[in-house]
């Protein structure tokens, strides 16, 4: 497709798997850039920009210059641990409590305060570095990265520096089918543990800012991954893949409208076939998955449009902002230089030692994981879009699992709950842990309609009940005397009777009016309640309208 | 806080950011081989602190006359630490830490602070219910 598009994704937990809306934009064009994985071997003769430049003819000529350059992308991840306390001391972390209700002398940074480390924090760090498929070091340290900032308390954030507690793994991931799926691994440099500072509020006159400390020593692990990605959408499925995971260890709510997954981007361009990296430019400000997407896409852009106008000096390395508004990014300040944060060991931890059989006994703990899940749904035969689907919340994986476990048919089952279950959840903005719907109902209802006692109208409609009220299938089956009739002696007499209750619509029918076999049906649906079998009603009712003639 | 140390004053210079474009991270090239290679040679190889800098970057303001006085001071310092460059480190693997002692942890169990009426107190400048500072919009 030669024209320009510009693509959200919406990711909800519920509906159907990331929909895709393309929009253009007057004026303004965003390219996607196609990885070179899915790059078709044909190349189009490309024209020369004209002077009167069509929006049509503007978007091949972006397209071209997109497809001359390669981007690397690197994200620096942060992830807001879910521990019950701090980092460092007691204090509880609630998100949305009262401002400064939340601290101590020690998350304040008061003098004559030490901090001690938290055990859950290292025990989660080793489930994410396990998970990331890193290498862990039984050996590691903290350090202190010194800066003064409003919202750091002790003028030194407690992080590590040389000897993070995993590093060298790689996360496997899927895109998205209306990006054009495949798969793809990309590596992570390194995770380690750190500590959060406080929130920084600028007041609207502009003269002060306010700082709230119940944030500050909350646990955090980074998560650095190798600038593998090449796209915008390799980009945003990393980080959703990552969210996935850390709710799949139970580590992390991984929610980036609270803010407890962070994501920096870093990107570069360089020519295809150049092997020196270009300038990279770090962009803040992304708060969800389809800004990362269109982020990353636009400064690609952006990017590319400077260099083949020669002006690829103006690219600079510094740290811009993506306003959501404008759907641009924007300078922040140009870096001067690299900071120099002083590390050094921090003098009051000690060293963090992790043995063997601690890291095992994590390893053997750890839940099936989403890359897991997805390989073995697919094994059983689900399409692969089932298998995004089924695989992306792990509440939804884990009910899908129950009802198969217990004999439900696979693919029915699949069927059900991205159906009409997602539709219900998505309407009654419910999460799969809320819908009175048990998984052992849904088996029983999926073999009430295999083996014939109900129809699937029926099902369909007593499905709604069992989600909003529970109860069981056979309860509400005999409740509502809902057995599919299948006796055709007792059909035949239901549609002896319609026949002969409507003379005038018989008469039309035989004169050539076959339509009217659905009126005829339909009045035997309604006669018998819904009960009677499609199937043989429609023969046996075939057969009469047809005897008599 | 606790221990200060004067490791502060001497002339590390890190890289802060990881999604480098070299080839090797940084972090996983040995780092302390410019002491060792000075390992036998005596004090006049410590570079020279640069003070006007160092107070920079400790936010401590200095009069000229200070740093004119404060430098030689510091220097003595350093130098009289300068000794330690003449162990001989070549067969040596470098610690971690300075301590022995491993583990000190702590449950994940919540327990409120009691006083911290006395935290909010001692903040110089509070405004209901945020701690209120000077706007500072850039990091260093």
């Amino acid at each position: 497709m030669a024209s320009t598009l510009f693509r959200t994704i919406q990711i909800h937990p519920f509906s159907l798997y990331p929909t895709a809306i393309c929009r253009r934009r007057n004026g303004v064009l965003y390219c996607t850039m196609k990885s070179t994985q899915t790059q078709t071997a044909t190349q189009e003769k490309q024209q020369p920009p004209k002077v009167k430049v069509s929006q049509h003819t503007q978007s091949k000529t972006l397209d071209k210059i997109t497809r001359d350059y390669e981007a690397i992308i690197g994200i620096e991840t942060h992830v807001q641990l879910s521990t019950l306390t701090k980092a460092f001391c007691s204090c509880p972390y609630n998100y949305g409590s009262q401002p400064n209700t939340s601290i101590c002398p020690i998350c304040m940074g008061l003098p004559g305060a030490l901090p001690v480390l938290n055990s859950k924090v290292i025990e989660f760090a080793v489930k994410l570095g396990l998970a990331l498929n890193c290498k862990l070091s039984l050996n590691s340290k903290f350090d202190r990265k010194q800066y003064f900032y409003p919202d750091l308390p002790k003028g030194y954030q407690i992080s590590q520096f040389d000897i993070p507690i995993a590093t060298g793994g790689y996360i496997d991931l899927d895109l998205p089918l209306e990006f054009g799926g495949g798969h793809r691994k990309f590596g992570i440099t390194r995770v380690h543990m750190e500590e959060d500072a406080g929130k920084l509020l600028h007041s609207g006159n502009g003269d002060y800012s306010q700082v709230d400390l119940n944030r500050a020593g909350v646990p955090l692990l980074e998560i650095v991954s190798e600038p593998d990605m090449r796209t915008g959408i390799e980009a945003a499925e990393y980080a959703a893949e990552l969210q996935r995971v850390v709710r799949y260890l139970g580590v992390s709510n991984g929610n980036m409208q609270e803010g407890s997954l962070r994501c920096d981007v870093n990107v570069s361009i360089r020519p295809v076939g150049q092997s020196e990296f270009g300038t990279k430019v770090e962009i803040k400000n992304l708060n969800s998955f389809s800004s990362i997407n269109r982020a990353i896409d636009f400064e690609i852009s952006r990017q590319a449009l400077l260099h083949t106008q020669g002006h690829d000096d103006q690219i600079v390395q510094e740290t811009r902002l993506w306003e959501e508004g404008a759907q641009k990014t924007v300078t922040m300040r140009k870096k001067e230089g690299l900071a120099d944060y002083r590390y050094f060991p921090e003098p009051d931890l000690p060293e963090v030692i992790l043995t063997q059989e601690y890291v095992d006994g994590i390893r053997n703990s750890l839940p099936e994981l989403p890359e897991m899940k997805r390989r073995r749904y697919e094994k059983m035969g689900l399409s692969m879009q089932d298998v995004l689907f089924l695989a992306n919340d792990v509440n939804v994986a884990e009910y899908f699992d129950a009802t198969i476990s217990r004999g439900a048919d696979i693919k029915l089952a699949a069927n059900w709950i991205m159906g009409d279950i997602a539709a219900y959840m998505k309407n009654e903005k419910l999460s799969i842990n809320e819908i009175k719907l048990m998984p052992e109902e849904l088996v029983e209802l999926i073999a009430s309609i295999k083996g014939g006692t109900i129809s699937g109208k029926i099902g369909k409609e007593i499905l709604f009940e069992l989600l909003a009220k529970g109860g069981t299938v056979k309860g509400l089956i005999e409740e509502k005397d809902l057995v599919q009739i299948v006796d055709p002696v007792e059909i035949g007499k239901m549609v002896d009777k319609v026949l002969s209750e409507n003379p005038k619509q018989l008469e039309q029918y035989r004169g050539g009016k076959t339509k009217l076999q659905g009126f005829f049906a339909g009045q035997v649906m309604k006669i018998s309640k819904g009960k009677a079998n499609p199937v043989l009603l429609n023969k046996i009712l075939l057969e009469k309208l047809n005897a008599k003639s | 806080m606790g221990s200060r140390t004067l490791l502060m004053l001497t002339n590390f210079k890190f890289k802060s950011s990881f999604a480098s474009s070299s080839s090797k991270p940084f972090y996983l090239v040995k780092s302390s081989p410019t002491i060792r290679k000075l390992s036998t040679k005596t004090r006049s190889s410590l570079q020279p602190p640069d003070v006007c800098r160092l107070a920079e970057t400790a936010r401590i303001s200095l009069a000229p006359n200070e740093v004119e006085e404060f430098a030689p001071k510091i220097r003595q310092v350093i130098d009289w630490f300068g000794q330690l460059q003449a162990v001989d480190l070549d067969s040596v693997e470098p610690a971690f830490r300075a301590d022995t002692e491993g583990d000190n942890l702590r449950e994940d169990v919540p327990e409120t602070f009691e006083n911290k009426e006395a935290l909010i107190a001692s903040v110089p400048s509070y405004k209901e219910p945020y701690i209120k500072v000077p706007k500072v919009l850039n990091k260093e």
